[in-house]
């Protein structure tokens, strides 16, 4: 009984969300891939928004991009879903322009670290 | 008479100079060996029908001549240097011995009030005020006093200023007594005439002046210490005590305030000595006493009596009788308007003095006997009362202030009987509030009223508030 | 402790002769040897407290940690014992005490919690409230009522009082006492605190108490102003909300402000306030005690002078544009700017003066700037005459108030030159007439005769006079010489005057000849009138724009610099003006480029008081609009200008501080002073005369309300001012 108990950690470690091994997951992956850049043209035209498809597509590469380091299946799985759910907010048009747009823009602004550029801030 | 007024006028010129000088030598030390004589044990069992020859106020009716000549004839200013020149000690022992007791109200024992001003001197002068601000409503004593014999309270300066090593006298006369403060006013001006008064005092080496002060007319000026601040022409608001007057009093110097009668029997009791004084009335409540009895008795009338006096005696003997007999009596005010009601069968037991009276929940006040029969109502006669303290209450302290005009409100609802029976006991409460919170006792003059009105017409009360909801039922 | 007869009050209002003899009297009595008073032991709820005898129940009960709730009673004031709200039961007394007039007597047993007592306080509250209107849903007081506070604490939990023939409660009318204090005389509870400290404190027996009874009234017997520059400690005395803030009335609730301790420096006192603010909004000052400087009080200047922050202030930077107008611009375009005409200036031709309001981090900030620049041209508005005339440098004993603020108060023998303490320090002038009063302190007073609350020896106002007594030819200089405890007060504004050598020559030489009994009793004291000078001067700046202006700058700061010492007329022609401050005042009107920065509420700042104690004011409320503090504008400059500052922060600017001058960081710290000798010795070597009389710069009440850019600003001020000249003008 006692040695089966590490055994037990482990299996529940790694009891996966959706994708038993990273294989499975990279399909996921593509897969949602593609049916993002099918909808690009489609959130180019209902949203309205000033981006050509090229562009959309573009700001989805570096979207993916960002989290090609994962390597965690379950890490993976959960960001499929979430992209899934993205995705689906799109097309059903929950999401607004404003929404869309945001991918677009810089959120963080860094705070100066001179007094000079405090001062002239007001950030002191 | 024209004269006179000049003289009169220009009076108070040499007083003024007089009073700059220092004047301290007179003050003595007390030595220990004095005996304190202590009034006799109590022997007699009956009292009143004071003997004429045993008056001390010969000219209370103002039959004879109250000038000085007139005063003289009857035996004031006799040997008054001798007097004067046996001392403080020998004074202070005769009014010890007298058992005279203040005549304003409380009722503190003369001798020993006197003596507390016989400390050692710090430089500061001292001073004699009496207290001729008479406002008591059913009081009129000192009046008679100042009016018909003015020299006796001149005398009484003197020698109580003596006693208690003053410099001077001020006589603080209530501002309404006009034809009194004129007499007075002569009558100080004869003396200072005549030598008995002013540097070197009647030759005995002592000076000693007199001032009188008018007063504006308010009756809490008759507390002490209103009356030291109303004096000094500040607004007749009673100070707080301590410290009292003995040690911080008029000007900021040790002053004792006493009573015109308490001062005007001094120079008969040292004339006649203590023990006679105290041969009369009761232990602790000797002497002769001024009574004004007013209201419903056939004679209303101011007149010298032996202390211990049953009350029922006094009015029947000076007054001729409640009007209507005796039975028709409801209430009497014994002391003045601020002690409490006493109903009939209280009164025909009540021995007017001090302790007698405080034996009845009541006190002897300044034995100004006010007299209800039955046509009296009662409670519209108490709530006239208290409307006269809120009148006259100063406003300085809460208790007061708020309390008696609250118990005002309550008085004229209580009058028409427009209220709900527990409100006697809230005012009961209100007025327990009112009584021993205040910085003087114009509080408790208020309170006591109220206090004797509901401990002995309550029924009263009671049955006009039934009254009143049965009118308001029919009228509904 | 007890109502003290007050011999020297009762003075004014005597006949002459009488007077002498009461004078001599109270004089007899102090001058008796005091024996060491023994203790007596007395038992407050069963708690044994030694206390000297005297000692009231309520101060014996302080003294175990047990409070009486008290309405009249001030520790400050006379004791009046009329709310009879301190009412204790004391065993075998059939009645109970009032506990803040009585003194204890051996072996009391206090009660302070008996039923006795509390039926006495519930009594007294009810019948407060009997006549008091349910006005706290309206009232300013509430949330900081005595009045709420206590009925909650003592009072009954109903209320009795039926008014079936609505009668109404009792209605008083209101006054109209001056554009600071608001009455609402229905609310008064009559415990005279307020006529009390009138006529104690302030010295003005205006109010009083009218009719008797139910019917008595607080107020000034006539319709007239409530003329005293103290009159707003009133509305803190007031246990109800009968005497309000005017200008604060109606404004918000306690609960609502964050308060921020901090320094008023609208006079050279440093008096110790609490800001009350709300969303980024200076509502109100109020005095915060400080037994050495304020005590509990506050001049009405300082308290009422903040809505001069909110009005013409600078918010954001300028420059004049060729036309002559000003152009609001970015930080960045007035820095680049300023520091073109700083590096286009000759080294030594850059220069600085510093007003009335400047902090001693700006102070510190712009010398260093200027010195590393090249510069020595600093120098402060107002002139004092240095001990060295040359170099500028001064001993510290020449320009402080040397006996502190409060041993004032113990001086037996005053003499004021050339200064009117009433208005230009009133709460210096509280400490002198508390020592006329209650310490038998005696005042001369040399200058134009003015009103000083109590009486003065008046010497006249010629100059001659002051070298009369420094020669000793004087009968006054006999009298000092006589004193104990002697004090020579000289005026900041007597001293600015060209002729100020000759004041600071002829008396200071004079102070040390006397003789105090005490070795270490200051004689020379001098009362400045700027919250500044003293800082600037001990960080090392000239006193005085003369020297400065005649090096012909090229370009000028003014620190705040407001009094008109520098104006058009005076000012080289081609200079590059830098205006660094908080209003646009007089000094804004000369400059090229203004900086905008922070008034006293708005930054945390060092101020060096009359005495030479150095305290801080804490941020109230953030600079409004682009305003910075203002160390930061000079250290942002500095870097634009190429010579950085060597410090960041507000810490690192204190440190370097400390090293000039170690006072200036040790807040709430009294630095002794000595080298009298030496710097009587520098002064003697100057020769000097008097030119003309004696003078003073604010004589009347007038000329109290304002004196700077703030309280130029300020609308209260101005009605105030409205008010005073509408007073006399009618008699």
């Amino acid at each position: 009984m006692a040695a089966r108990e590490p055994a037990k950690r482990i299996i529940q470690q790694v009891r996966p969300i959706l994708s038993v091994d990273r294989e499975e997951a990279r399909q996921r992956v593509i897969n949602l891939y593609k049916a993002w850049h099918r909808t690009a043209p489609f959130i180019v035209e209902k949203f309205d928004i000033p981006k050509s498809v090229p562009q959309v597509r573009q700001k989805l590469k570096e979207e993916f991009i960002k989290n090609k380091d994962v390597s965690d299946v379950r890490v993976i799985d959960m960001l499929v879903i979430k992209g899934q759910m993205e995705l689906k907010e799109i097309t059903k048009i929950w999401k607004q322009k404003g929404h869309i747009m945001r991918y677009w823009q810089e959120s963080i602004e860094y705070k100066p670290n001179d007094f000079l550029s405090k001062f002239m801030s007001g950030h002191n | 008479m024209a004269n006179v007024l000049v003289r009169v006028n220009s009076a108070p010129k040499q007083q003024l100079a007089a009073s700059l000088l220092p004047l301290f030598k007179n003050i003595q030390i007390r030595s220990n060996s004095a005996q304190v004589s202590t009034p006799p044990p109590q022997t007699k069992t009956k009292f009143g029908g004071l003997a004429d020859q045993d008056r001390v106020f010969t000219n209370l009716y103002g039959r004879h001549d109250w000038r000085l000549k007139g005063a003289m004839k009857r035996g004031d200013w006799y040997k008054t240097k001798e007097i004067l020149e046996k001392g403080v000690d020998w004074i202070l022992n005769e009014i010890k011995a007298s058992g005279l007791r203040g005549r304003g109200g409380a009722g503190f024992p003369s001798g020993m009030k006197w003596s507390f001003m016989n400390k050692p001197s710090d430089g500061r002068p001292k001073y004699l005020v009496v207290n001729a601000d008479e406002g008591e409503p059913g009081t009129c004593k000192d009046r008679e006093i100042m009016r018909h014999d003015p020299h006796k309270l001149i005398e009484g300066c003197l020698i109580a200023g003596r006693a208690m090593g003053a410099r001077a006298a001020y006589i603080y006369i209530r501002g309404e007594f006009y034809n009194e403060a004129s007499n007075m006013q002569l009558a100080i001006a004869e003396a200072y005439q005549a030598g008995l008064l002013g540097k070197n005092a009647c030759n005995s080496g002592y000076d000693f002046d007199v001032f009188m002060h008018r007063g504006a007319g308010a009756y809490i000026c008759g507390e002490e210490t209103a009356l030291i601040e109303s004096l000094e022409g500040k607004q007749g608001k009673p100070r707080l005590k301590p410290p009292f007057p003995a040690d911080v009093g008029v000007f900021g110097c040790p002053t004792t305030v006493a009573n015109v009668e308490t001062v005007a029997v001094a120079p008969t009791i040292c004339r006649r000595g203590g023990v006679w004084f105290a041969s009369f009335g009761r232990t602790r409540n000797s002497g002769t006493k001024l009574f004004n009895i007013s209201g419903h008795v056939n004679n209303p009338c101011t007149v010298e009596e032996e202390m211990s006096i049953p009350l029922k005696e006094l009015i029947e003997r000076h007054c001729g009788g409640v009007r209507g007999g005796w039975d028709n009596l409801l209430g009497i005010i014994p002391g003045g308007s601020s002690t409490p009601i006493i109903p009939k069968d209280v009164c025909a037991e009540a021995l007017m003095d001090f302790d007698g009276l405080v034996a009845c929940q009541t006190s002897l006040g300044t034995a100004a006997i006010i007299v209800m029969d039955k046509s009296t109502d009662v409670i519209k006669a108490i709530a006239r009362l208290i409307a006269f303290y809120k009148h006259e209450s100063c406003g300085q302290c809460t208790p007061c202030r708020e309390g008696v005009s609250w118990m005002n409100k309550i008085m004229t609802r209580f009058v028409s009987g427009n209220a709900r029976p527990d409100e006697i006991d809230m005012l009961w409460e209100v007025s327990k509030q009112i009584e021993g919170h205040s910085i003087c006792a114009l509080g408790d003059g208020a309170a006591w009223p109220v206090q004797g009105l509901i401990r002995h017409f309550r029924p009263v009360i009671e049955q006009r508030m039934q009254d009143f909801e049965k009118r308001q039922e029919a009228t509904n | 402790m007890l109502r003290a007869p007050m011999f020297r009050a009762l003075v004014l209002a005597q006949l002459p002769s009488r007077a002498g003899i009461l004078f001599t009297t109270s004089r007899m009595q102090s001058n008796a040897p005091a024996k060491a008073p023994e203790k007596i032991e007395v038992f407050i709820d069963d708690q044994p407290v030694m206390v000297a005898p005297g000692t009231t129940v309520l101060q014996a009960a302080a003294q175990v940690g047990v409070e009486i709730p008290r309405f009249c009673y001030h520790e400050r004031l006379a004791v009046a014992g009329n709310c009879r709200m301190c009412l204790v039961e004391v065993e075998k007394s059939p009645k109970p005490v009032a506990a803040c007039a009585m003194p204890v007597m051996k072996g009391w047993r206090i009660k302070t919690n008996s039923d006795m007592t509390r039926k006495a306080r519930e009594g007294v509250m009810e019948f407060l409230l009997s006549n008091h209107p349910l006005d706290c849903p309206i009232c300013d007081q509430g949330g900081e009522c005595d009045l709420q506070d206590q009925a909650m604490a003592f009072g009954s939990d109903r209320s009795r009082f039926t008014d079936i023939n609505h009668a109404g409660k009792r209605a008083v009318e209101d006054k109209d006492i001056g554009p600071l204090v608001k009455t609402i005389m229905t609310r008064c509870i009559h415990c005279t605190r307020c006529i009390r400290f009138a006529s104690e404190v302030a010295g003005v027996d205006d109010l009083g108490t009218t009719g008797r009874g139910n019917e008595m009234q607080v107020g000034m017997y006539v319709e007239k102003l409530f003329l005293t520059e103290l009159s707003g400690n009133v509305i803190d005395l007031c246990p109800v909300g009968a005497l309000t803030n005017k200008p604060y009335s109606f404004v918000a609730r306690p609960w609502e402000i964050r308060k921020v301790d901090s320094i008023d420096v609208l006079d050279a006192l440093g008096s110790n306030i609490v800001v009350s603010t709300r969303t980024g909004e200076v509502l109100r000052i109020l005095p915060r005690e400080n037994e050495d400087i304020n005590e509990e009080w506050l001049s009405d200047k300082s308290r009422f002078a903040c809505d001069g922050l909110k009005r013409q202030r600078l918010i954001t930077p300028m420059l004049r544009k060729p036309d002559g107008e000003f152009e609001a611009v970015e930080w960045e375009s007035a820095l680049i700017t300023a520091a073109q005409a700083i590096r286009n200036a000759p080294k030594d031709k850059i220069a600085a003066v510093a007003g009335s309001l400047v902090d001693a981090e700006q102070l510190v900030a712009v010398k260093d700037l200027l010195n590393r620049l090249g510069s020595e041209l600093l120098c402060t508005e107002q002139k004092f005459p240095t001990a060295d005339g040359t170099s500028g440098t001064d001993l510290r004993s020449n320009y402080l108030l040397n006996s502190s603020i409060a041993s004032c108060e113990d001086a037996d023998l005053v003499l004021l030159v050339g200064t009117n303490p009433r208005y230009e320090a009133p709460l210096l002038n509280t400490r002198l007439r508390k020592g006329y009063v209650h310490k038998e302190q005696d005042i001369a007073y040399i200058g134009p005769e003015v009103d000083l609350s109590y009486r003065y020896e008046y010497l006249g106002n010629r100059s001659l006079t002051i070298e009369d007594i420094a020669k000793g030819k004087h009968p006054f200089a006999q009298r000092l010489k006589q004193a104990k405890r002697p004090l020579i007060i000289v005026g900041a504004n007597a001293l600015a005057r060209n002729d100020g050598k000759a004041y600071i020559a002829a008396l200071q030489s004079f102070a040390r000849q006397l003789k105090p009994e005490d070795k270490n009793w200051k004689v020379w004291n001098v009362l400045q009138t700027n919250a500044s000078q003293v800082a600037a001067l001990d960080v090392g700046y000239k006193p005085g724009v003369e020297e400065v202006l005649a090096a012909q700058p090229k370009v000028l700061f003014l620190l705040g610099a407001d009094g008109n010492a520098v104006n058009k007329e005076n000012i080289p022609k081609d200079c590059f003006v830098i205006y660094q401050g908080h209003h646009g005042d007089q000094g804004a009107q000369l400059a090229h480029a203004i900086l905008p920065g922070a008034a006293y509420t708005e930054k945390q700042g060092t101020y060096v008081n009359t005495e030479g104690r150095a305290q801080q004011t804490l941020v109230a409320v953030s600079p409004p609009g682009m305003a910075r503090e203002d160390w930061k504008i000079i250290r942002a400059l500095s870097e634009v200008v190429g010579t950085v500052l060597p410090y960041d922060t507000l810490d690192e600017l204190r440190n370097r501080m400390e090293d000039i001058a170690p006072h200036l960081v040790r807040y709430g710290h009294l630095e002794e002073n000595n080298f009298y000798a030496q710097a009587e010795q520098l002064i003697k070597t100057q020769a000097s005369s008097f030119q003309g009389d004696v003078d003073v710069n604010q004589k009347s009440l007038e000329d109290f309300f304002m004196t700077d850019s703030i309280t130029r600003a300020s609308p209260t001020m101005a009605k105030c001012v409205a008010a005073v000249k509408k007073a006399q003008a009618t008699g």
